[in-house]
């Protein structure tokens, strides 16, 4: 297994809505939707993800409803709004350009300066 | 997101509260137990991989507290705790405590009270209905109008809803058990319905009675209703005597009211003003006029209508109507004060700054001795900004305390603040503690906690948790952005504190130099006096002569009465006229350019009493009288002024136009030295006095309306010892020929000139004591960070010492520091003097804003204040024993 990564500042929320982008999940199925897709390559601390949630539904772009979970227990899904769809768009395309500057930077040779 | 819905966020969150710690505790439960549950599919044991999952998911209970930051939902809570954190910490080092709610109860209590003077005098509207619309109209923006020009003005201007005018009369209230000399006015009937205020008893006048033979009645303030007709309704509808004539009264107005707001504001009492035959008269400017604008008209258009209309007058009647002002009723009644009153504002507010700056230091050494604490919480997992907030609350919690205790402060200071302003400051007994001032005090108390508060949290909470921890609080070294926050607060400390003393500074010598001033009599052991004739039976014509030269007499045979004599107008305290004359043998001169004089009325024995030197010819005496030749004193500036280069006394002139009445010509028999007339700052103007005994108007016996006019005289006298014994024993003198006899104004000349010069005490003393607070408070502030900063580098000291440096070279070593923070500080203060004196240059007399002298003597008093104050801990350093400093770590 390669080592994990820990995760940059401020792209949790940013992962949170993608997860939820594919389909309505409770805390446990998102953080093992991330671990999932990122092939377990990102250290995630289990306890800030709330924190992000409840933040993250503060700001209107998720919602919340209480459902039964896969093994027949009562658990909080957590489902993208209108406006978190817009926010997870409108953070990828920072995310790729920002990424696109950064990498291009890095790769830069003496020969090119 | 919107304050509104972060607010709307944190209510619904307290609301729902506990529905929310009941899911928000599920939720992570069926996190936990789901993850145990996929661990022990991996083959752990239910316990291991319970705890497992436990490990994984971290502290549930920061976990927790973030959730409820993220909504907003401790926001209470954390600020109850907080409050309680702040309690304790204040509790525990109450010296320090102390100081700082003292220190910031001086600020802030010195500011609303400032304030509250400054809302109450400049702020406010004044008190008419819409108040805005009210201007007045004046000669020169100064000077009283003719009645014709009024009329004139009125009927030919479209901009004004109405126009008014107000005469001052003052009469004999006479018929009730003690007469008395009562200020008021008499105003034309649409004055009173365009201030807008409605009488609380009767009503005002109506139209038709500000005609002649009409105009015999009377409206009341609420305060001679009070004190002469012992608040009795029933006086409505009775006769009054006012100067031997009854008035009907008619109205009494609510208490509080008051006209006119810049001049007679004294006045107690209104009657009709019938302008009767002086309708058509363009040459006696008695009047005041007041006007209310029409919606949408605005003070340039009002103003462009007055000027076309008396540039149109002007050329009817050359010599009239030249330069007649619109002046706001608002910025005339204020205008005078409002560059004193903002100065002070301004220095009180300088004081709050350094208060801030002091309470800062404080907070920061304090701050440096709570290290240990932040880092402890720190590493317990708070925020930076968690700890910021924590030093907020705490620094507004001070704040508060400083507060409620400025509140109190605040109060008594208004008191002695009223009690101690000059008397020309306007709607000053409205002053008071109100819920704007407790607004303000408010609002300065939250900004002055920030402003102290942030730096030292700001500060405190950039702590690296490892070095504190593991140095044990010991501290060695102080960071140097620490010890350069507190360097640039001493030294804004000693700019403002500089700035501060230059302005005292030149107050102080402003009124060293009013005190200088030589006002051309000697006003020591000077009394004075009014005694008005009207409505008793000395007023009538023939007698008044009699009884003014015996009155005289009396008191100037009364025991410890030097010399008496008698005036139509004391100089500084009374009314001034100014009077056109002509000059024998010389061309009559164009309208508008005659000499001119200010026209006083006197007695032999005047320039006696006053000691008033007479530089050429002779004094008035006994037998200038009425038979005699007319004769006149003018001063040495009219002397100068009309006959340069050539000796008047000799000369012929005549007042009024009257020229071919012979006895309307007065030979000039003396010329007088330049005395003060109406304020002491005066530059000397012509001065012509008349004698009053060869006067018919003023002997009442001309027979014309003029008589009412001049029925007192002001009594002068010299006396030997004290002035106050004098005057009782003046107005026993007086009453011994009529109980009907109405005295007033009973003043020394000393209280007069203190009168006159009372607005640049009360500024000096003020801007004094806010310099001295300052001064202190920044030398408290050096002190401190050098006694702090010798503290901390005791350790070095040792090393220095043991090393070879001499106890001198420490003491250069700490004070050097000191020195330099003045120097910066002193230098600041300099350049932001200068521009700061400027500003007050309005206030100043005798002195330049940039006194090189003032600004040179209150440096150097800073700086020998600051060397003494960093002496003291450098010499506390320079008694290190090396030995035990160094073994002390």
């Amino acid at each position: 297994m390669e080592k994990q990564l820990d995760l940059l500042q401020g792209t949790l929320d940013m992962l949170i809505l993608k997860a939820i982008s594919l389909s309505p999940l409770h805390g446990y199925g998102i953080l093992l939707r991330i671990q999932q897709i990122s092939k377990e390559r990102l250290e995630i601390q289990q306890g800030s993800l709330y924190p992000a949630l409840y933040r993250l539904e503060h700001h209107g772009w998720i919602t919340s409803e209480w459902g039964e979970s896969e093994n027949n227990r009562r658990a909080r899904y957590y489902r993208l709004t209108a406006a978190g769809k817009r926010q997870l768009q409108s953070e990828t395309e920072r995310w790729n350009q920002m990424s696109a500057v950064i990498s291009g930077i890095l790769r830069a040779t003496p020969e090119e300066l | 997101m919107s304050l509104w819905t972060q607010f709307g966020s944190w209510t619904a969150a307290t609301l729902r509260s506990s529905r929310m710690e009941r899911e928000m505790d599920e939720e992570m439960r069926f996190h936990i137990e789901a993850r145990a549950a996929d661990l022990a599919k991996e083959g752990l044991t239910p316990q291991a991989a319970l705890r497992q999952a436990r490990l994984e998911f971290g502290g549930i209970e920061t976990a927790k507290g973030d959730c409820r930051d993220a909504v907003g939902v401790s926001f209470l809570e954390t600020l109850l705790q907080d409050v309680r954190h702040g309690i304790r910490a204040m509790v525990r080092t109450p010296a320090f405590t102390a100081t700082a709610i003292v220190v910031l109860a001086l600020g802030i209590g010195a500011n609303t009270a400032i304030f509250s003077v400054v809302d109450a005098v400049l702020l406010r509207p004044l008190a008419y209905r819409d108040s805005g619309r009210l201007v007045t109209i004046l000669m020169n923006g100064d000077g009283p109008v003719a009645p014709a020009n009024y009329i004139d003005w009125r009927d030919q201007s479209q901009s004004f809803t109405s126009m008014g005018a107000a005469d001052y009369w003052s009469p004999n209230l006479t018929g009730v058990d003690s007469p008395e000399h009562i200020a008021g006015l008499k105003v034309t009937q649409s004055l009173f319905p365009m201030l807008g205020i409605e009488p609380m008893l009767g009503r005002l006048f109506v139209e038709g009675e500000d005609k002649d033979g009409a105009d015999r009645e009377v409206i009341l303030s609420y305060r001679l209703w009070q004190r002469r007709f012992s608040s009795d309704r029933t006086v409505l509808g009775k006769p009054i005597v006012l100067d031997g004539n009854a008035y009907i009264v008619v109205g009494v107005m609510p208490q509080g009211f008051q006209f006119a707001p810049f001049w007679a504001t004294k006045s107690e009492l209104w009657v009709p003003n019938a302008l009767g035959s002086r309708l058509h008269n363009r040459g006696g400017n008695s009047l005041r006029i007041f006007a209310r604008m029409k919606d949408g008209v605005s003070l340039q258009q009002a103003r462009a209508e007055i000027a076309s209309v008396t540039g149109r007058l002007e050329q009817q009647y050359p010599g009239t109507n030249r330069n007649v002002v619109v002046t706001s009723l608002k910025e005339k009644v204020v205008g005078p004060i409002e560059t004193p009153l903002l100065v002070l504002l301004g220095a009180v507010a300088f004081v709050l700054l350094i208060t801030c700056a002091n309470v800062a230091h404080m907070l920061l050494a304090r701050a440096a001795s709570r290290q240990k604490e932040v880092a402890l919480r720190a590493a317990l997992g708070a925020r930076r900004g968690r700890i910021i907030r924590q030093f907020l609350t705490e620094s507004i919690l001070l704040g508060g305390l400083g507060g409620v205790a400025g509140l109190v402060l605040a109060v008594g200071a208004t008191r002695a603040l009223i009690a101690m302003s000059p008397a020309n400051i306007p709607r000053v007994q409205t002053v008071s503690i109100d819920f704007r001032a407790a607004l303000f005090l408010f609002s300065a108390t939250i900004l002055t906690s920030v402003g102290f508060g942030l730096a030292p949290a700001l500060q405190a909470s950039a702590v690296n948790v490892n070095d504190t921890l593991k140095e044990g609080g010991r501290g060695a070294s102080e960071g140097f952005r620490r010890s350069r926050l507190r360097s640039l607060l001493v030294v804004s400390e000693f700019a403002l504190a500089l700035m501060l003393l230059v302005g005292a500074g030149l107050m102080i010598r402003t009124f060293a130099a009013l005190e200088n001033v030589d006002p051309g009599f000697n006003p020591h052991n000077v009394v004075s006096m009014i005694v008005s004739v009207a409505g008793s039976k000395e007023a009538e014509a023939g007698h008044r002569e009699v009884f003014y030269r015996q009155l005289i007499e009396r008191v100037q045979s009364l025991p410890g009465v030097q010399a008496a004599g008698g005036i139509n107008h004391l100089p500084l305290a009374g009314d001034l006229w100014g009077w056109p004359f002509l000059i024998e043998g010389r061309p009559k001169p164009r309208p508008g350019e005659s000499p001119i004089a200010v026209y006083r009325m006197v007695t032999p024995g005047y320039f006696k009493s006053m000691q008033l030197p007479l530089v050429r010819g002779r004094d008035l005496t006994e037998a200038d009288n009425e038979t005699a030749p007319g004769v006149v004193v003018i001063n040495e500036q009219a002397a100068k002024q009309y006959w340069p280069g050539e000796d008047p006394i000799g000369k012929r002139i005549c007042f009024g136009d009257d020229t071919t009445n012979p006895t309307a010509w007065l030979t000039i028999i003396g010329i007088a030295k330049d005395a003060k007339q109406d304020s002491w700052t005066d530059k000397a103007t012509p001065e012509a006095y008349l004698a009053a005994f060869q006067n018919h108007d003023y002997l009442g016996d001309s027979g014309t309306e003029a008589s009412n006019h001049m029925s007192y005289i002001t009594l002068v006298a010299r006396t030997a010892g004290d002035p106050a014994t004098a005057a009782a024993a003046m107005k026993e003198a007086a009453w011994s020929f009529d109980r009907n006899l109405a005295i007033s104004q009973v003043v020394t000349m000393d209280g007069v000139v203190a009168e006159a010069n009372a607005q640049p005490r009360f500024e000096m003393l003020l801007l004094t004591i806010f310099a001295a607070v300052a001064l202190v408070l920044a030398s408290v502030g050096i002190y401190g960070v050098i006694s702090y900063s010798a503290s901390r580098r005791t350790h070095e000291i040792g090393v220095r010492m043991s090393l070879g440096a001499s106890r001198s070279d420490v003491l250069v070593l700490v004070m050097r520091q000191g020195v330099w923070l003045a120097v910066a500080g002193s230098v600041i203060g300099i350049a932001g003097a200068l521009v700061i004196s400027r500003l007050m240059a309005k206030l100043l007399y005798g002195v330049q804003p940039t006194d090189p002298a003032t600004f040179a003597a209150m440096a150097v008093a800073l700086g020998a204040v600051a060397l003494v104050a960093c002496y003291v801990p450098a010499r506390r350093a320079m008694q290190i024993n090396p030995t035990a400093a160094l073994r002390c770590e």
